[in-house]
């Protein structure tokens, strides 16, 4: 039985996540299972994308035991592996093609991976810890489902034009980041740059937000549009955060699910848009998935399960805090129930507060067990944010509006560029609208160098008492377009320049000059 | 005496042969009948000694060990050090086990290019298996095996103890069909899968080298394979899927290990290019001279070479011999050590020419390094291919080509030290390896010493110049500091990583490529005529670099006729 025979229906992605621990007998396999795309797709055709995965995580162990399976590349599959926690495994398998621009960087692919796990382990914790508190494994699938399917619905790529937006999930296609993408870095923040002044003011209210709490563990991260502004979080929770945020809470993520409130009210059933049928089917392919398992005898879901990428969930109420009915309501009465996520750097149990005005988002993370009474203590908390930085919200939107340049704000004139800090996890490039202007061509081959620097630096993280990557490389494409990686210090940087000069000084002569002007020299040579 | 296997494995019956094992079986009878009586070679024939009853149903083996006259039997010369490596070599173990607590991981092909003496030829480690540790710490491993799953060959370990191995990659292989499993990554490790009909081979590698190197690779392994076989070997497969190919192939370990032992050291076997000799025009035109008369009395190819390099060459269709031909040749002809000690009839395949027929290749030894093949398609030609060879040496040594040759071999080639330091040569300037008034105070040692440790101007270390006319290269001897051969097969898998970067099918080729790490500065042009490889010091200036550059490509123009085999005669080029 080969993929080929599954592969014919009109989607070419598979997705998975197993448990190598379980169905370990015969007739069991199915156990193993804990997330499968397209949950329609027959037992057997399931089975076979995983055993396959386990034969080769297995056979490869055999000879790279410290680093197994990472990826198998054939004819017109590529099989993007990811050992989220130890054993358990998501696999994600794409159909390659030329036509629909299906080519894909596999480590693109992978930070996609990460970064649904990410997410999950924030608000639901961890997969194993889950399985562990209910062994059957229907917990564990009833939250991951949904969650899985909301983020890949609900995904959100900026259009070239910006303001037009679309989910990895268009009808039953996924579109996951291809070639095009070579400028974009996933997995990293984007943050505003801003004057010492405007930073000053910025941190005072920092400040002033964790002072409202009278709690010292408590946390905020400021965002102005999509762009993080200041963080008091650790590296790994900043992401995590500044991620949720740019998907579901800011302004941007907002207005792209504005009939958000029309579609509370009225209810599900009259949502005229496509999402709600793909939302609608979704709802029930869980339970089908489940009965089929065996493990739940009713049709009711027995769990309740809290699907925080729910589309179109959130919304601004009238005293600028956003509200969502996500979490349920708390008992007994008809307040909304505060999200709650988990931090990773202090294994904490956080409510999440977000407000809103204008173009900045406050997010402000509350320890749980500092509150005492629950939901009533959060609205203390927020009238106290009211009252006390009402004001410097002000002054600090106005200052950030001021300063802002627009959506283009980044550009550099005759530079498409992608700047990575890979210590802090933080990423700038050319606007999307500009990057639009690249031929294919340049692209592609952009695209290629990544994947020669990706080999590179996974290699260099294996020897780890190897010196840190340090390399250069300037290639003069078939179409005459030069296309740079430089790496240095944990610092990136990718170039595409198309109108440049022939000669080869010319490219690392602009290469110079974009370092010096715009990375303090960090790539230049001397 | 017939082995089991033979009994599962009818062949056919002879009446239904395709040409070309006919032609193998008249070779056979013909080279029974020869002067000298056949005997067979320690290294070829072990095997086959024992199954010689079954005849009819081994041909294959006898075309190919039958071709070996006048071999004593288990006296290896004392030269032929490889011989005693063969079966496992103490003395290299220890080697690896050194290395092992190194870098974690053995790497087997430690051997300095050119002194072959360090390096053992033939299999070693017979005795793991894919349960040893040590067998699986091997940095790269090279498999062949039938679609069904029986083994065929492996570089560490004895094939039949890896059958249950070879199963799984078979099933690896069979498991992903529809679609066809290219690649496998896993850390530093990548399995890399080639399907040839019924033939598959695997890569299993840890050294960085990139995919398409290892699978190229894998091409020529089994264009090693065709060529001492044939494809006609499928239609074995055809008949008994399950039939078992590793008879057929005994002996011809040494064959494949010293084939990948070049994936090491011959910038060939990536740059599908073949390497010349550095010889006076007048030398190389007499050589070729000769060789042309011989060629029109009706031998399709006559090659002369030195090693791994070209001395003349000639054919009724030079342009249809291909650069991967003529290394798997030299290789399978230089490996086999049983051709050195006598003149040798024996049918081959060249793939790239006509992978389904035999071809019938007279080689004989002209000193110890220099050897002439002469191939044509006619199966009863060995006298007469004698007689031409007789006549080919008698012009040779007259005109003192021999001589000529293994003072070339001796100065070796083109180095960074001697690049000429005007943008133009001085009319009248030859470098002086490649002058014949060369003085003998200029010896190579000498210049290595004044230059210290630099290598070329600005930081140049060492180059490779390919032209795409040709199908040639010539790549500049190692200088200091790249000393050791742990240094030169590094450079040789940046510059592999620089080829096929260049190179990729989808987009490539790329015009041109700047590359910076810790160990190089790398340099690469592609144009239409040509292209550049050059590896400098990574401190090297940017811009120095560059002229150095156009420099090496003038100076490689201004000595071309030396350098390079231009054509069989003076006016075709």
């Amino acid at each position: 039985m080969g993929l080929a025979s599954v592969s014919t229906s009109t989607e070419g992605v598979r997705f998975c996540i197993f448990d190598l621990r379980r169905g370990q007998h015969e007739g069991q396999e199915l156990d193993k299972i804990l997330f499968f795309f397209p949950a329609d797709l027959p037992f057997s055709a399931q089975l076979s994308v995983i055993g396959l995965s386990e034969g080769l995580i297995t056979f490869t162990r055999i000879f790279s035991p410290e680093a197994a399976c990472e990826v198998i590349e054939a004819e017109r599959h590529a099989h993007v592996f990811h050992e989220a926690e130890s054993d358990i495994w998501m696999v994600m398998v794409v159909e390659k093609s030329k036509e629909s621009e299906a080519m894909w960087r596999i480590d693109a692919l992978r930070k996609v991976l990460k970064e649904i796990h990410s997410l999950f382990v924030m608000f639901h914790g961890s997969i194993r810890a889950m399985l562990e508190k209910e062994p059957g494994g229907g917990l564990i699938r009833s939250h991951l489902y949904p969650f899985i399917m909301d983020y890949l619905r609900a995904c959100q790529k900026r259009s070239p034009l910006d303001n037009c937006c679309w989910d990895f999930l268009v009808g039953k296609k996924l579109h996951l980041p291809s070639f095009r993408d070579c400028l974009k870095e996933r997995g990293t923040v984007q943050m505003l740059t801003i004057g010492r002044e405007a930073a000053i003011e910025v941190q005072s209210l920092a400040r002033v937000l964790e002072s409202c709490v009278g709690s010292t563990s408590c946390y905020s991260l400021v965002l102005f549009q999509d762009l993080l502004v200041s963080t008091t979080l650790s590296r790994d929770d900043t992401l995590n955060l500044f991620t949720y945020a740019v998907l579901r809470l800011t302004p941007h993520a907002l207005s792209s699910g504005l009939s958000s409130w029309s579609y509370l009210r009225k209810g599900s059933s009259s949502s005229p848009v496509a999402a709600g049928s793909t939302l609608a089917r979704s709802d029930s392919s869980p339970e089908q998935l489940y009965r089929s398992h065996g493990i739940s005898p009713s049709s009711d879901n027995p769990y309740h399960v809290a699907r925080p990428l729910q589309h179109k969930k959130w919304c601004k109420g009238k005293d600028g805090f956003l509200i969502t009915d996500i979490w349920g309501v708390e008992d007994g009465s008809l307040i909304s129930a505060t999200p709650t996520v988990w931090l990773q750097q202090t294994e904490e149990r956080m409510y999440l507060c977000a407000y809103q005005y204008r173009s900045l988002t406050l997010v402000l993370l509350i320890p749980v067990s500092s509150i005492l009474n629950g939901e009533q203590g959060i609205s203390l908390v927020k009238q106290q944010v009211l009252q006390n930085a009402s004001l410097k919200v002000l002054k600090v939107e106005e200052k950030l509006s001021k300063g802002w340049g627009g959506e283009n704000a980044y550009h550099v004139s005759g530079y498409r560029y992608l700047l990575v800090d890979s210590y802090r996890n933080v990423s700038r490039a050319s606007p999307p609208g500009k990057v639009t202007t690249l031929t294919k061509e340049s692209l592609l081959a952009l695209s290629k160098l990544r994947e020669e620097v990706d080999l590179e630096k996974s290699s260099a993280r294996l020897d780890t008492a190897g010196p840190e990557k340090d390399m250069e490389v300037c290639i003069r494409a078939k179409n005459n377009a030069w296309v740079i990686a430089r790496l240095t210090r944990g610092e990136e940087l990718y170039m595409i320049l198309e109108k440049a000069n022939e000669t080869l000084l010319y490219a690392s002569d602009a290469l110079e000059k974009f370092s010096n002007r715009y990375c303090n020299g960090a790539f230049s040579l001397v | 005496m017939l082995s089991s296997d033979s009994g599962e494995d009818p062949m056919p019956n002879p009446g239904s042969n395709p040409i070309p094992i006919e032609d193998q079986f008249s070779c056979i009878v013909m080279s029974d009948n020869c002067e000298a009586s056949a005997t067979r070679n320690g290294s070829l024939g072990n095997h086959v000694g024992g199954e010689i009853e079954g005849a009819e149903d081994k041909r294959r083996e006898w075309g190919r060990t039958n071709s070996v006259v006048e071999v004593e039997e288990g006296t290896p010369s004392p030269s032929s050090s490889g011989y005693a490596g063969e079966r496992g070599s103490s003395g290299s173990d220890e080697d690896e086990i050194q290395e092992l607590t190194i870098d974690g991981y053995v790497d087997a092909d430690g051997g300095p290019p050119d002194s072959q003496a360090t390096w053992l030829p033939g299999k070693r480690h017979v005795d793991e298996d894919d349960a040893s540790i040590s067998w699986r710490k091997r940095k790269k491993h090279f498999f062949m095996l039938s679609h069904s799953g029986k083994p065929i060959y492996s570089r560490y370990g004895d094939e039949h103890k890896l059958a249950g191995f070879s199963a799984t990659l078979q099933a690896i292989i069979s498991f992903v069909e529809g679609d066809r499993v290219k690649l496998v990554r896993a850390g530093k490790h990548q399995v890399v899968f080639l399907v040839k009909g019924p033939i598959y081979l695997v890569c299993i590698s840890c050294t960085e080298e990139p995919y398409e190197s290892l699978r190229s690779q894998l091409e020529l392994i089994y264009g090693q394979m065709l060529l001492i076989l044939t494809k006609s070997v499928n239609r074995c497969f055809e008949r008994n899927p399950k039939f078992d190919m590793t008879p057929l192939l005994g002996g011809t370990d040494i064959v494949f290990s010293s084939l990948i032992h070049s994936f090491n050291w011959n910038p060939a076997t990536f740059l599908h290019a073949y390497t010349c000799l550095p010889l006076a025009y007048a030398t190389r035109q007499a050589a070729g001279a000769i060789l042309q008369d011989v060629a029109d009395s009706g031998v399709l190819f006559a090659i002369l070479m030195c090693k791994h390099k070209v001395v003349s060459l000639v054919g009724a269709q030079k342009a249809s011999l291909h650069p991967d031909d003529m290394l798997l040749l030299a290789n399978f002809v230089m490996s086999s050590e049983s051709f050195k000690t006598s003149e040798s009839f024996s049918p081959i395949c060249l793939p790239r020419y006509n992978p389904m027929a035999f071809l019938y290749a007279y080689v004989h030894y002209l000193d110890v390094e220099t050897y002439l093949m002469l191939l044509t398609t006619s199966s009863d030609a060995f006298y007469h291919l004698k007689d031409c060879r007789i006549r080919i040496e008698m012009v040779l040594l007259k005109s003192n080509v021999l001589s000529e040759a293994q003072r070339s071999m001796l100065d070796g080639g083109m180095r960074v030290e001697d690049l000429p330091n005007d943008s133009v040569p001085r009319s009248g300037y030859v470098s002086p390896h490649m002058s014949h008034s060369r003085l003998p105070t200029d010896s190579p040692e000498r210049f290595r010493e004044s230059y210290g440790g630099t290598g070329g101007p600005a930081g140049l270390w060492h180059f490779i110049y390919r032209s795409i006319y040709l199908d040639q290269y010539v790549s500049s001897e190692f200088s200091s500091p790249i000393n050791s051969s742990r240094q030169q097969k590094r450079l040789y898998r940046a510059y592999q990583n620089l080829y096929s970067s260049m190179h990729d099918k989808g987009i490539g080729p790329h015009r041109t490529q700047f590359r910076r790490d810790e160990n190089y500065v790398l340099l690469c042009w592609v144009t239409p005529d040509f292209e550049f490889y050059a590896a400098f010091d990574p401190l090297a200036d940017k811009a120095l670099a560059i002229k150095t550059c156009n420099r090496v490509t003038e100076w490689v123009k201004y000595v071309e006729n030396e350098i390079f085999l231009q054509g069989a005669t003076p006016f075709s080029w």
